[in-house]
């Protein structure tokens, strides 16, 4: 059969986001697939090294549009790591309560996504709405709805307002209420399992050798999740489980993001349990305008919903970074995984397994 | 960490090996060695390679590649078992002549960084398949994250050689 070349985004129903992909196909199948990143290159690594190091808040959040909030995490992290700044108690356990919250709203949006993509519509505009009630929460914590700049080098901006943790609660439980619903009209549909059955498959050892993180390898069976191997924030200070799944294909990759959300909520009603109710959020920095870290260079690392999410960051002494490198899970994800797992696929599939993988392209292009 | 830090100095020669904190671990190592001290380290259980860096030495006119690389871990028992680190290899090369030889064979997703420190440092990994671009548009004199590459001036040169719209209605 003749072999042609198709061009697959970034104008296509199928395609989430600016990216795309060049595809060589033989009929249905594709043969051999090459990502074409590049659409939403800003340099952004670059302009950080012109910015003083409070400056760069605003920069980094942009990095991901779907999740800011794990990004402005490891950019303090590493701040705080070249200046050994210490972290309040209080401020660590909203810092997780917080990315918590993220990690449900960037799953639900995921979710919508993918339903949507595949014409589940339904259960889409339900992800949609559920994930409006967490910017409800975030707006009301922070003043943006998908932007937030809270968290900074020693802590967060700000404590939770009166009654903020009750309200979270209330807005969890609508959501975990609906939860019976998802699965009779999404994850346990049978047309679901049969679009998403043994797609896009990936054994243990080649996500392994492939580079995978989170839940694209939580899928394979491993339990590799920085929040247990490097414990940061308070993850350290409750209990909560590892969800994985065997199979490696695209449903075992949405299963296991619908396990992880329920975890999350779950550790959220356990971190305010045991959340100290008086104590400052925050420590206190020097003056942004006049602030020099001391040279050196730090590796840190977090888990954010699509992965482990890294910082390299050189400080040369003086106000500014000398240089900032961000290790962004979608980036394997995107260009190796994608690129090898499309291979023998059909066309109609190349959104479907996108999506399960999470390939955000911001992240990707930075 | 220890046992590691002297296994690696009996079998390689010129290694620096510092330990900061508890978890990681930062080795200096000729550039000709990288190959083996990946492969080496991979054998040894380090199989995720989580990042490949460069910065830009401009005063000491070279360029550091900073390799990162850990340990996957399977189950609760290898939390407690493995050393929970992430180890940073770090070579320098000549920024006059920027080569460096290739990990893709030892790490597959190492080719899209390589590529990317290629657009946007100028360095050149021998024997890497695909050396094209990956986020740019246009050629640039000088790579674009390197020190000496500055944006402001750029854009400068670059947008302000747009003519305003008034100027092209007038031209009409």
């Amino acid at each position: 059969m003749r072999e042609l070349e198709l061009y697959f985004g970034p104008q296509h129903l199928g395609m989430v986001g600016n990216f795309s992909i060049t595809l060589k196909v033989e009929g249905d199948r594709i043969v051999k697939a090459d990502a074409n990143p590049g659409y939403l290159h800003r340099g952004f690594e670059k302009l950080m090294e012109y910015r003083t190091w409070m400056q760069n808040f605003p920069l980094v959040c942009r990095i991901n549009v779907v999740e800011p909030d794990h990004i402005e995490l490891i950019y303090s992290m590493g701040v705080e790591k070249l200046a050994s700044i210490e972290v309040p108690l209080r401020g660590q356990f909203i810092r997780s309560i917080y990315c918590e919250l993220a990690r449900v709203g960037s799953h639900l949006f995921g979710l919508w996504a993918y339903a949507n993509m595949l014409g589940f519509d339904t259960a889409a505009q339900w992800a949609m709405y559920h994930r409006d009630l967490v910017l409800d929460l975030f707006e009301e914590l922070t003043g943006g709805r998908v932007y937030h700049i809270y968290i900074r080098p020693g802590g967060v901006r700000r404590d939770f307002p009166n009654g903020f943790e009750d309200r979270i609660i209330h807005t969890l439980h609508t959501i975990g209420s609906k939860v019976p619903d998802y699965n009779a009209t999404f994850f346990e549909n049978r047309i679901f399992e049969k679009r998403a059955k043994g797609v896009g498959k990936l054994n243990r050892e080649q996500a392994k050798r492939m580079g995978a993180v989170g839940h694209a390898i939580r899928a394979t069976g491993m339990k590799y999740d920085i929040r247990k191997i490097e414990p940061y924030a308070a993850y350290d200070q409750v209990e909560w489980e590892v969800p994985t799944r065997e199979d490696g294909d695209v449903y075992a990759r949405l299963l296991t993001i619908r396990d992880e959300m329920i975890e999350s909520v779950h550790m959220i009603f356990k971190l305010i349990d045991k959340m100290p109710r008086k104590g400052a959020v925050c420590t206190k920095t020097p003056n942004p305008f006049k602030w020099n870290i001391p040279a050196g260079d730090t590796y840190v690392r977090c888990e954010s919903s699509r992965g482990e999410l890294g910082l390299y960051l050189v400080s040369d002494g003086g106000d500014k970074p000398y240089r900032v490198h961000f290790r962004t899970p979608s980036y394997s994800h995107g260009l190796t995984i994608l690129e090898k797992a499309l291979v023998g696929e059909s066309i109609a599939d190349v959104g479907n397994i996108m999506i399960s993988l999470y390939v955000v392209a911001p992240e990707i292009d930075r | 960490m220890k046992a590691l830090k002297k296994e690696i100095q009996s079998s390689f020669d010129n290694v620096l090996i510092n330990i900061i904190d508890k978890d990681r671990m930062v080795i200096n190592i000729d550039k000709n060695g990288i190959v083996s001290l990946l492969s080496y380290l991979k054998n040894m259980g380090y199989e995720h390679l989580a990042l490949i860096s460069c910065v830009d030495f401009i005063e000491d006119n070279e360029f550091g590649l900073v390799y990162i690389v850990s340990a996957y871990m399977e189950n609760d028992q290898e939390y407690q078992k493995k050393e929970k680190r992430n180890i940073i290899v770090k070579t320098r090369i000549s920024r006059d002549k920027p080569h460096c030889i290739t990990v893709i064979n030892i790490f597959e997703n190492a080719e899209p960084y390589e590529r990317e420190l290629h657009e946007l440092f100028g360095i050149y990994f021998d024997g890497h398949p695909r050396l094209t671009p990956l986020f740019l548009e246009l050629e640039y004199k000088i790579p674009p994250f390197r020190k000496d590459f500055d944006t402001r001036k750029f854009v400068k040169g670059f947008f302000d050689k747009i003519p305003l719209v008034e100027e092209r209605k007038g031209k009409k």
